[in-house]
């Protein structure tokens, strides 16, 4: 049986190579190996249990106590060496050493995102979105013009009833037909937030379960997110093509401790 | 013949021979448990090995790193094997650990003289959890990318230095044009480096220190040969870890990035969960609560307290656990014999609570696919596994430790007189007396 693993895995390892090398099914390939490897994993296996002859061998343990003899601190102190002005040089090396380290890293300063006073909206296509592009009901996501996939741009336009929405007093003509903008990058963690309810207007993350209230400027309903979406304040031009009156209302993405609301 | 040549050649020059025979003679105790750490070990082969393979195709540059692994899955013979049995190979990887680790914490292993190498084993899940999510980060792809998004937030939540340290990660601010570069660095180079410096000491401390064993005997080592027995059962684990992670690799396809897409800060795949090891941190965050703390005006975001304090803590006691067992066991002695799970009903409970507190945030970070199924909200969900995570793992623990202590009872009433092994000298009226047990 010892000789028959042995041929198996001979056999089996070489025609995985050859699986390999004819570029067949890639499953087969590892199958084979799979079987090499078992193969011999049972001549070493059935080895074992053939030679069954050392069971209950011993050999003595070690103990360890304290040593003897004076202890290796007590001899490098005797020296003298370590004294007041070795510690203090010491610390030196250690603040100047943190300065390669410091300089490694810097506090990012975000200013905004791509979105501009005038920027018209585009999905990730890069084609226009009129006022009713959206039907009612309808969500898609929106870019700067010329800023497709830019860093935290990202925003979801939804169309809502006109005159649905519960916006605060200072986001006065910010929806125009009821087209209504959001920051896609949640507050919480940073992922998308790509999920939309629009029987309960209710947006999504799917990371972390966070839903926002669409109509209530995305205020945070349930799960961990503590602030709402940034809201993206939109108007129509002259053509009827939706754009920016300027960039979103709060920072995007989540709080960080130099990053204050 | 060869072999013979080579052998003399190296035993000329350092007398080698002396000590291949010292470590052929040398003695392992056996148990079918003291695989599990092999088990661990040759998972870390087999990564060493097809991870270098991947280094020759792989290219860790923006854009260019997610079309770069699709290249090689798809245009060379074994580029898909090689990638699936990685995979497999890390996520076995750590939950071998794991297992290794329960062996150890159950039969209290980790007492004196081996607290150095629970510390040291430590570590190595620690490095082996974040080699993992780097590797899995580096095809750029839709989740896992999401996955790097979520971590640099937990990052940059950190009070003072959180900035700093995203930005050093991230080569700049997130997502940094070193992202990958960096992450590949300590993919294929710190922490697999680090990972096989701490596995030489702690291979070399079990040799030096000696393997613990059942056999009630503190002064001997009571086992087999390591050649040519042990050497064949360790062969024996080598080939058929390796067998099973091909098996696996071959049968049920894992991380399809395929089907992801590359990564966009504007999309994302659904349902969202890590690799195994790495969802307790992600279902920590969905349980986290929604609070986010001003001090000094400054932020301290939610995910501070489930991203960075939870696991800092949950490492902090794992870490101290040696020293925690000695306050409350006021046990300092030399222990070369292992201490069977019920001789001890109340680390059997902490063992069963921890694990239970781990199951409960790994599921949760699957609690919206979990509310799907069974018809149920996500936010109840939440509240349940909210006062499961101390409720549940509490009782868990009572009950594994009830249970403990009544094995343990019956054993003394019932098995010990059984299984005493004494040992009979002829008196000198010739009768029997029992000679006083080894003392430790």
């Amino acid at each position: 049986m010892r000789t028959a693993a042995l041929v198996v895995a001979t056999l089996a390892i070489l025609g995985s190579a050859a699986t390999a090398i004819a570029h067949l099914n890639p499953a087969l390939v590892g199958g084979l190996a799979a079987v090499a490897f078992g193969a011999l994993a049972v001549w070493a296996g059935a080895s074992a249990v053939a030679l069954h002859a050392s069971d209950e061998l011993t050999e003595p343990r070690r103990h360890h106590g304290p040593t003897e003899g004076p202890e290796p601190v007590e001899l490098m102190t005797r020296s003298g060496l370590f004294g007041r002005w070795l510690w203090i040089a010491l610390g030196g090396f250690v603040v100047a050493g943190l300065v390669p380290l410091v300089s490694l890293g810097r506090t990012p300063r975000r200013g905004g995102t791509a979105w501009r006073r005038g920027a018209r909206l585009v999905t990730a296509d890069g084609k226009l979105v009129r006022a009713d592009a959206v039907g009612v009901g309808g969500i898609t996501t929106v870019f700067p013009e010329g800023n497709v996939g830019a860093h935290e741009a990202s925003a979801l336009l939804i169309r809502l009833e006109d005159g649905l929405a519960q916006l605060p007093s200072d986001r006065t003509g910010w929806t125009p037909s009821g087209n209504i903008a959001y920051s896609k990058i949640c507050t919480h963690a940073g992922c998308p937030v790509a999920l939309y309810r629009k029987e309960s207007y209710q947006l999504y993350c799917p990371c972390h379960q966070s839903t926002f209230d669409v109509l209530f400027a995305a205020r945070p309903l349930s799960g961990p997110a503590t602030r709402a979406l940034p809201q993206l304040p939109l108007a129509v031009d002259g053509e009827g093509y939706l754009i920016a009156q300027g960039d979103f209302s709060d920072p995007v993405g989540p709080d960080s401790w130099w990053r204050t609301v | 013949m060869i072999v013979r040549r080579v052998g003399r050649f190296f035993d000329e020059r350092l007398g080698s021979d002396a000590w291949l025979r010292t470590l052929f003679a040398k003695i392992f105790p056996d148990h079918w448990s003291f695989y599990l750490g092999e088990f661990a070990l040759y998972c870390f082969v087999v990564l060493v090995a097809t991870g270098v393979w991947m280094t020759f195709v792989y290219e860790p540059a923006p854009g260019a790193a997610y079309p770069s692994v699709l290249k090689f899955t798809h245009a060379t013979p074994i580029g898909y094997e090689m990638r699936q049995v990685h995979h497999w190979a890390a996520v076995t990887f750590v939950a071998a650990i794991l297992v290794h680790m329960g062996r150890i914490f159950f039969t209290a292993a980790y007492r004196k003289p081996r607290e150095i190498n629970w510390v040291v084993g430590i570590l190595m899940l620690t490095l082996a959890s974040l080699t993992g999510f780097t590797g899995y980060s580096l095809p750029d792809d839709a989740l896992s990318g999401t996955g790097l998004r979520i971590a640099t937030s937990v990052t940059e939540s950190l009070p003072f230095i959180g900035g700093w340290a995203a930005d050093l990660l991230n080569g700049g601010s997130y997502p940094g044009p070193l992202l990958l570069s960096h992450l590949y660095t300590l993919h294929v180079y710190f922490l697999p480096v680090t990972i096989g410096a701490l596995l030489a000491i702690h291979l070399g401390l079990m040799v030096y220190q000696k393997h613990t064993q059942f056999v009630p005997d503190e002064r001997r080592v009571v086992g087999r040969r390591a050649w040519p027995d042990y050497a064949l059962r360790t062969t024996a684990v080598f080939c058929a870890t390796t067998a099973v992670l091909l098996v696996l690799a071959a049968l049920v396809e894992i991380n399809p990035i395929e089907a992801y897409g590359p990564y966009h800060d504007w999309a994302i795949p659904n349902p969202a969960v890590p690799d195994w090891y790495a969802a307790w941190l992600e279902g920590a965050l969905r349980l986290g609560p929604a609070v986010e703390l001003r001090i000094f005006g400054h932020p301290v975001p939610a995910v501070f307290w489930p991203g960075v304090v939870l696991p800092l803590a949950a490492f902090a006691l794992v870490v101290s656990w040696p020293w925690i067992d000695k306050l409350l066991t006021r046990d300092d002695a030399w222990h070369e014999v292992l201490a069977p799970a019920t001789t001890a009903p109340w680390r059997v409970g902490v063992g069963a609570a921890m694990i239970t507190a781990g199951v409960v945030l790994t599921l949760a970070a699957s609690d919206d696919q979990t509310a799907a199924a069974i018809h149920v909200p996500v936010t109840a969900l939440v509240t349940l596994y909210r006062l499961a995570f101390p409720l549940g793992s509490l009782a868990a623990g009572l009950i594994a430790a009830a249970i403990a202590a009544q094995l343990r009872e019956r054993y003394d009433r019932y098995g010990a007189h059984r299984e005493r092994v004494v040992t009979l000298r002829r008196n000198a009226q010739g009768g029997f007396d029992e000679e006083e047990p080894a003392a430790s």
